[in-house]
């Protein structure tokens, strides 16, 4: 009878333990840490620098010549390069906070990851909805249009959504945003490009 | 850098220096191109035994040994591809904006997009796909395949639209 307890007990247990695994992601080491951290933010950094315009340098292929941060095309010099200024700062940065993200315990990196997609996602989101309806109602509301403003409300939210999502779910989705992210910032980067293709 | 090329113009005309530039790239872009085509076919459709046409036995081929020459192509690949981009934007993307080429001017655009993406997931490509695979991550490198496949192949296509209007043999 005792026997036969201990094994009930023990499938039980089993049954807990895989249940428990199966809504986590499988051990991964700390260089997959620094992987799929440096993954995600690099094409998080990237597509926010190349939307704002951030290079950590300016080329100038013409003259051969390097200026530090963003600098405008100036007269007899070409045109200026900032692809390599993107990609420098997306690199340090995403190196940085790859091995921030080893350091990290699990459970704070997993909403620290959904805390930074989120406020992303949101905050050009809120400020293109600010600027849709203050170019729309009667009474003035540029006040809708302010980065600031909409940072405001981008940050509470993607605060509410990574504490108030359930930690399985966190911990499962983290790999997913290797994909999401990457692509989620090609949409955002061709659809930038369209004038391109409305001429 | 500098140095060395000013060495090399010494031997070789600079226009000549940077085709040979551009055919290694494209040498190399071939190559990364039939790598990640055949990973690609093996991770989608997936045949356990090899029998039949070469398409079967291109299916049965193991995923995993395409990861290595994929990671190897890649960087190179981009690196040199990102030496050339100084060429493409004084010599070659002024005129193509001259002569109002503009969906290539976007579509070359969305290339140093989509490539920069390929290179970000690299880490984790090459991660993923180290011994043992774990049968939980099997969608996510199915995945990057997928995705570095594309990249790979937009920008090869859209290297090459770009080539045909001022480049090596136009």
């Amino acid at each position: 009878m005792t026997q036969t307890l201990d094994v009930h007990q023990g499938v039980t247990q089993l049954g807990r333990t895989q249940a428990t695994a199966a809504s986590q992601p499988a051990e991964i080491s700390k260089s997959g840490i620094f992987a799929i951290t440096f993954g995600i933010t690099f094409a998080l950094m990237y597509t926010v620098l190349e939307q704002l315009n951030w290079p950590l340098f300016t080329y100038h292929p013409a003259v051969g010549k390097l200026d530090f941060w963003m600098q405008r095309p100036r007269s007899g010099e070409g045109p200026p390069m900032y692809w390599y200024g993107w990609l420098a700062l997306s690199g340090i940065g995403s190196v940085v906070v790859g091995y921030i993200a080893t350091l990290l315990p699990r459970a704070w990196l997993y909403r620290a990851t959904v805390f930074c997609c989120v406020l992303a996602a949101l905050w050009p989101a809120l400020l293109a909805a600010g600027g849709f309806i203050a170019d729309r109602v009667s009474f003035d509301a540029d006040f809708l249009k302010s980065v600031w403003l909409a940072g405001s409300f981008a940050l509470v939210g993607a605060a509410a959504i990574s504490y108030f999502t359930s930690s399985q779910w966190v911990g499962r989705l983290w790999v997913s945003w290797l994909w999401i992210v990457p692509v989620g910032g090609l949409i955002v980067l061709g659809y930038s490009l369209k004038s391109y293709f409305l001429r | 850098m500098d140095a060395i090329t000013d060495v090399l113009f010494d031997y070789i005309s600079v226009r000549t220096f940077w085709r040979v530039l551009q055919f290694v790239h494209f040498t190399m872009a071939v190559a990364l191109l039939g790598a990640v085509t055949l990973q690609t076919v093996a991770v989608l459709m997936p045949v356990q035994q090899a029998a039949g046409n070469f398409i079967s036995r291109v299916r049965a081929a193991p995923a995993v040994s395409y990861v290595k020459p994929i990671v190897i192509l890649y960087a190179p690949t981009f690196l040199l591809g990102a030496w050339i981009y100084i060429k493409y934007r004084t010599y070659v993307r002024i005129p193509m904006e001259q002569f109002g080429h503009w969906w290539t001017v976007g579509t070359f655009e969305f290339k140093e997009h989509i490539v920069t993406m390929g290179i970000a997931l690299l880490p984790a490509y090459w991660y993923f796909w180290r011994q043992p695979l774990t049968e939980e991550y099997a969608t996510t490198r199915k995945w990057l395949v997928v995705f570095l496949a594309i990249s790979v192949w937009y920008s090869f296509l859209v290297g090459h639209v770009a080539n045909d209007f001022r480049g090596v043999g136009a």
